[in-house]
């Protein structure tokens, strides 16, 4: 999980290990799981599936790491996928009271 | 199931007006082109706009998932993990014959052989054909089911399999619930078209319904997404609902719309409904259809489809 942890490079103290898991005591901890379990379910390559999570000033982002070909899969025809995903995940996110946004990279 | 013929600018255009007419989702449309949109010579006169048929996809039309398949066949051959079961649930009704290209009919045709009355099954070679890719996640659809169709390995790619799409549908959802922490399950029924409709019960569900129902909304969007990437071939109509809301906010409508109908037949004038969905401008479509004197027409492009309601 070490890849993970650029993202809390401002020292966070004790919790970067469990950054990768689905463990509830990360902010944004059920919005991540949510993205992920989505896009693992629609990638045609469900392992190269990878969602960062970057703590910004007033939200949360979650960064969608997936191979290439399944770029178009998970965004849907015309964002149909990724504007459902995001409403999915902001109620996620709202649910902890945290904004959460959304975008897939290659 | 009928065929109707819509015209747009552009394809795209016809199809938006055809998914509004049947009221469906763009995965249940079945469309061809009868004429595409000519812009003229360099843009002048002549142009025409594109015209296509449409209608709803009928359940039991196998879809020629030809690019999928020939990726499969060259790539990941590992193992046939689960092949369509229940094969032959329901005989397949009679299809309107000439009314499709020739192109898919004969693939049709070609799929069709095995499994029609004349030719039984057994016979067939039966090496199990690798039919699903292999995925990381387990699925659910219980074995006992897949071995009775080993044998017929023709119709594999383009069966119609509810239950299949229906456990991932489940399976989906169950997932989503859990990566939200909400509690709830999941309670499966068929609708009368054959669809598929999952309802989420639970309490605090709230959450998943949304402003407006846009999560819920959402929700559908991305559970069809997931079924249409693991289920081959046909899909089944889709509908997922949490603790009744589109049930109860479908009856609401229609109790609306009979009210607006009765104030057009006293006004005689015609009115226009706030814009819809096209899920709920077809409530409104067959509530009025029911009673005598009315008619409705739908205008407006995208987000501004509204029904318009008057008197004949």
């Amino acid at each position: 999980m070490s890849e993970h942890d650029e993202t809390f490079d401002d020292d966070d103290e004790d919790f970067e290990d469990e950054v990768g898991g689905e463990g509830n005591r990360i902010v944004g901890g059920n919005a991540k799981a949510v993205v992920e379990h989505v896009t693992r379910a629609i990638a045609e390559e469900p392992d190269a599936v990878e969602v960062e999570l970057v703590e910004r000033r007033d939200e949360v982002a979650l960064l969608v790491h997936a191979d290439p070909t399944d770029m178009g899969r998970l965004i849907g025809k015309r964002g149909r996928v990724i504007q459902a995903l995001r409403q999915v995940t902001r109620a996620a996110g709202a649910a902890e009271g945290i904004k959460v946004s959304v975008d897939v990279i290659e | 199931m009928e065929w109707i013929e819509v015209t747009g600018r552009t394809v795209e255009a016809a199809k938006e007006r055809a998914l509004d007419e049947l009221g469906v989702h763009e995965s249940e449309l079945e469309f061809e082109l009868v004429d595409d949109a000519r812009s003229g010579f360099l843009g002048r006169i002549g142009r025409t706009d594109a015209r296509i048929r449409a209608r709803i996809k009928p359940l039991s039309r196998e879809k020629p998932a030809d690019k999928r398949r020939r990726r499969r066949h060259e790539g990941k051959g590992e193992g046939g993990e689960s092949s369509g079961g229940s094969r032959n649930r329901k005989p397949r009704p009679a299809r309107s014959s000439g009314e499709k290209s020739p192109a898919a009919g004969a693939a049709r045709a070609a799929a069709r052989t095995p499994d029609s009355p004349d030719a039984p099954d057994g016979g067939a070679p039966s090496a199990p054909k690798p039919r699903s890719r292999s995925r990381s996640r387990s699925r659910r659809p219980a074995a006992d089911r897949v071995q009775e169709s080993t044998n017929e390995e023709q119709t594999m790619d383009t069966e119609v399999n509810l239950d299949e799409q229906e456990a991932v549908a489940v399976e989906f959802v169950q997932g989503l619930l859990d990566a939200l922490g909400a509690g709830g399950s999941v309670r499966t029924s068929r609708t009368d078209d054959d669809g598929i409709a999952l309802d989420i019960v639970g309490d605090g569900l709230g959450l998943l319904v949304g402003p407006k129902g846009a999560t819920l909304a959402a929700l559908e969007e991305l559970t069809r997404a997931a079924v249409q990437h693991a289920a081959e071939g046909q899909r089944a109509r889709l509908h997922v609902d949490v603790g009744g809301y589109r049930q109860r906010r479908r009856e609401a409508l229609a109790e609306f719309t009979r009210g607006v109908a009765s104030e057009v037949l006293a006004a005689g004038e015609p009115r226009s409904l706030e814009p819809m969905s096209a899920a709920d401008r077809k409530v409104v479509h067959d509530t009025v259809a029911e009673i005598d004197g009315l008619a409705t027409v739908s205008e407006g492009e995208d987000a501004r489809r509204h029904v318009v309601v008057r008197p004949v």
